[in-house]
């Protein structure tokens, strides 16, 4: 089975600066595998997700996800292959406040039809179910995404990463929000339903109390 | 398109309230030059439908948009007049089917008031067809008694049988100011029996008063100068007694056998040797008063055009301005999936959207306002506006509205694209 990241000698600066903003040597991450990246908040762990989710290009070294060279791939290619297989949950204001939360949990399968078919039949469906194991009930789904507390916000953001069972879920402090209760709360959620559709989750942030519930734990 | 549509509605819907100002600023300038362009039409079928009356407009040599004017329009004073003997000289022609004398210069509570023959009725039309009905009564027959166009009734509020009494001195354009008339001596001693009301046409017939040549001779028996003889008085019951063969006319409209001799037909009469006279075609002779117009309707359209640009140039601001706040939003779309592409086709969507909502509501207010101010300018201009359907001329200009607006959406959507090209998934807040 293709790694679902395979990096090796990596290396990103931003055009016109000679001093690379992140190195990386090697990263592997297994599909199925739910991952700890620790690091501070300029140890370019921003860097990191925009590399992975093909938005910037690495300078040097090679970046692979499920086998597939980024770089290879033209912008156009790189935005569908990235809504295709990979869900994002960021730190906070994930959603666009003037959709409810059942349609921004629909957006990848507008934008993907691998997304859509993957989802079944009927995405409105496995949005709707998502939602509800999430515990999002459906009176809340159906409101305005801007008048949810921040705790459903981050609930909803995950049932959007996980529509369409992408191969990969890359969450950007996605507690950091939280209170401590609800963070323990969410990442338990989090955890079985990304272990239920079978696949990998990159999970980075500042914070290393988070990471006894991982598999792995990275630091960058 | 069927995935940003939606997207585009919902965004733009969350930012009503600018969207909403710079769509009435677009709806406004298509008003104002949907506006211009249909004034502009009925102002030219009006005139057709004015002119489509006769063949030729025979007049004293001078200009031909004046003598236009006079003839058609009744407007103006006629500064030289031809002789009757003329006029008869006219009917030795072959060509000419029939010739209509037409005296002007005496007017009714700002109405001008036309002298000619009971003819009038049969020759003139509406330009659909030739005659004009009666709304009520017949033409007249005897001295003192007058036709009115149906506005004139409408207007005053005149029927058949009432009697009016004309006043020296020419009318004046805008009859709401008929206070001024009160300076024009009346002729009060002999008034007119309205006999007849005829039925609107939509021409300059409606706001005239047709009497005939005789009885504007008798009225100014007693006159000299423009003013009542002092010590002479002549009953209206002895007028019928005088010679009333007018002296002079203001011009003779003539109609042909056939339209091909009216080249003809107006060489023989520019040459004719009697007195200087002149031919008009009146559909040439419209050209070129058209084109005195013209280029005040080219103005009004500069200037239309002018406000679109200022309503367009509102609609690219607004949207930059909106772009700041979007960054967030941006960055989403692109996290899932959203590419170049589709932030692009977002935006341009967006102003395509105003644009549209502006061109709409642009519509509808010249539609609502045609539909309202229609019987006010169809009193005070004479123009129909109620016929008025949106012309390909209209489409056209329509058209290159939309494609400005779409055109002018690229802006934002570049920069917006730039934006989210910058700042990849996580924007720096």
């Amino acid at each position: 089975m293709a790694p679902a990241i395979h990096i090796r000698d990596l290396c990103f600066a931003w055009p016109g600066q000679t001093a690379p903003c992140l190195t990386l040597s090697a990263l592997d991450v297994d599909q199925g595998e739910q991952v700890f990246i620790q690091g501070e908040s300029c140890a370019g762990k921003s860097t990191l997700l925009n590399l992975i989710g093909g938005v910037l290009v690495p300078r040097q070294g090679s970046l692979q996800i499920l086998d597939q060279a980024l770089d290879a791939l033209s912008p156009p290619a790189r935005d569908r292959f990235r809504v295709d297989h990979i869900g994002f949950i960021f730190q906070q204001f994930n959603l666009l406040p003037y959709l409810s939360a059942l349609d921004n949990v629909l957006l990848p399968c507008r934008f993907s039809a691998t997304r859509a078919r993957r989802a079944g039949a009927r995405p409105v469906e496995e949005a709707r179910r998502l939602l509800d194991a999430l515990e999002v009930d459906a009176g809340d789904a159906a409101r305005p995404a801007s008048t949810l507390s921040v705790g459903q916000q981050q609930r909803v953001a995950a049932a959007r990463a996980l529509i369409g069972r992408p191969e990969l879920i890359l969450a950007d402090e996605p507690t950091s929000a939280l209170d401590p209760r609800r963070q323990d709360a969410f990442l338990t959620l989090l955890g079985k339903e990304v272990a239920a559709h079978g696949s990998s989750l990159v999970l980075v942030s500042h914070d290393p109390r988070l990471a006894s519930r991982f598999d792995r734990c990275i630091t960058l | 398109m069927k995935t940003l549509l939606p997207l585009a509605w919902a965004s733009a819907w969350n930012r009503r309230l600018s969207l909403t100002l710079a769509t009435l600023s677009i709806a406004l300038a298509v008003a104002l030059l949907l506006s211009v362009t249909r004034a502009r039409e009925a102002a030219q079928t009006h005139f057709a439908q004015s002119v489509a009356g006769g063949d030729l407009v025979v007049g004293p040599r001078g200009s031909p948009v004046q003598l236009l004017l006079h003839a058609v329009f009744h407007l103006g004073d006629a500064s030289h007049t031809l002789a009757w003997k003329s006029y008869q000289a006219l009917a030795a022609d072959p060509l000419i089917a029939w010739r209509l004398p037409l005296a002007l210069g005496d007017s009714h509570q700002g109405f001008p008031v036309l002298g000619s023959t009971p003819e009038y009725f049969r020759h003139l039309g509406d330009g659909q067809q030739q005659g004009l009905r009666f709304a009520d009564g017949r033409p007249f027959a005897g001295l003192f008694e007058a036709v009115i166009g149906a506005e004139v009734a409408a207007r005053l509020g005149y029927r058949t049988g009432q009697q009016i009494t004309l006043q020296h001195g020419a009318s004046h354009l805008d009859a709401h100011h008929h206070d001024e008339d009160a300076n024009h001596p009346e002729h009060a001693d002999k008034p007119f029996r309205i006999v007849g009301v005829l039925a609107p046409t939509g021409t300059p017939v409606d706001r005239t008063l047709v009497v005939s040549l005789q009885a504007l001779e008798a009225i100014h028996l007693d006159w000299q100068g423009g003013m009542p003889m002092p010590g002479l008085s002549i009953p209206a019951e002895a007028a019928g007694k005088f010679d009333l063969t007018p002296k002079h006319l203001n011009a003779v409209l003539i109609g042909l056998h056939q339209r091909t001799d009216v080249f003809r037909v107006q060489r023989q009469i520019n040459a004719f040797g009697g007195e200087p006279l002149m031919a008009i075609l009146p559909g040439l002779a419209m050209d070129e008063l058209w084109q005195l117009v013209g280029s005040v309707e080219r103005t009004l359209h500069g200037l239309a055009w002018l406000v679109m640009a200022a309503g367009l140039a509102g609609l690219v601001a607004v949207i930059v301005a909106s772009l700041g706040e979007r960054r967030r939003e941006l960055a989403i779309l692109r996290s899932v999936g959203a590419g170049r592409r589709h932030i692009i086709g977002l935006l341009v969507l967006e102003g395509a959207l105003v644009t549209v909502a502006g061109i709409a509501l642009g519509m509808v207010v010249v539609e609502a306002a045609g539909h309202l101010l229609a019987p006010w300018l169809r009193t005070r201009l004479g123009m129909d506006l109620s016929g008025a359907t949106l012309s390909i001329e209209a489409l056209q200009r329509v058209g290159a509205v939309l494609a400005t607006g779409i055109a002018a959406s690229l802006i934002p959507a570049w920069r917006a694209s730039r934006m989210a090209l910058a700042d990849g998934l996580l924007p720096r807040l």
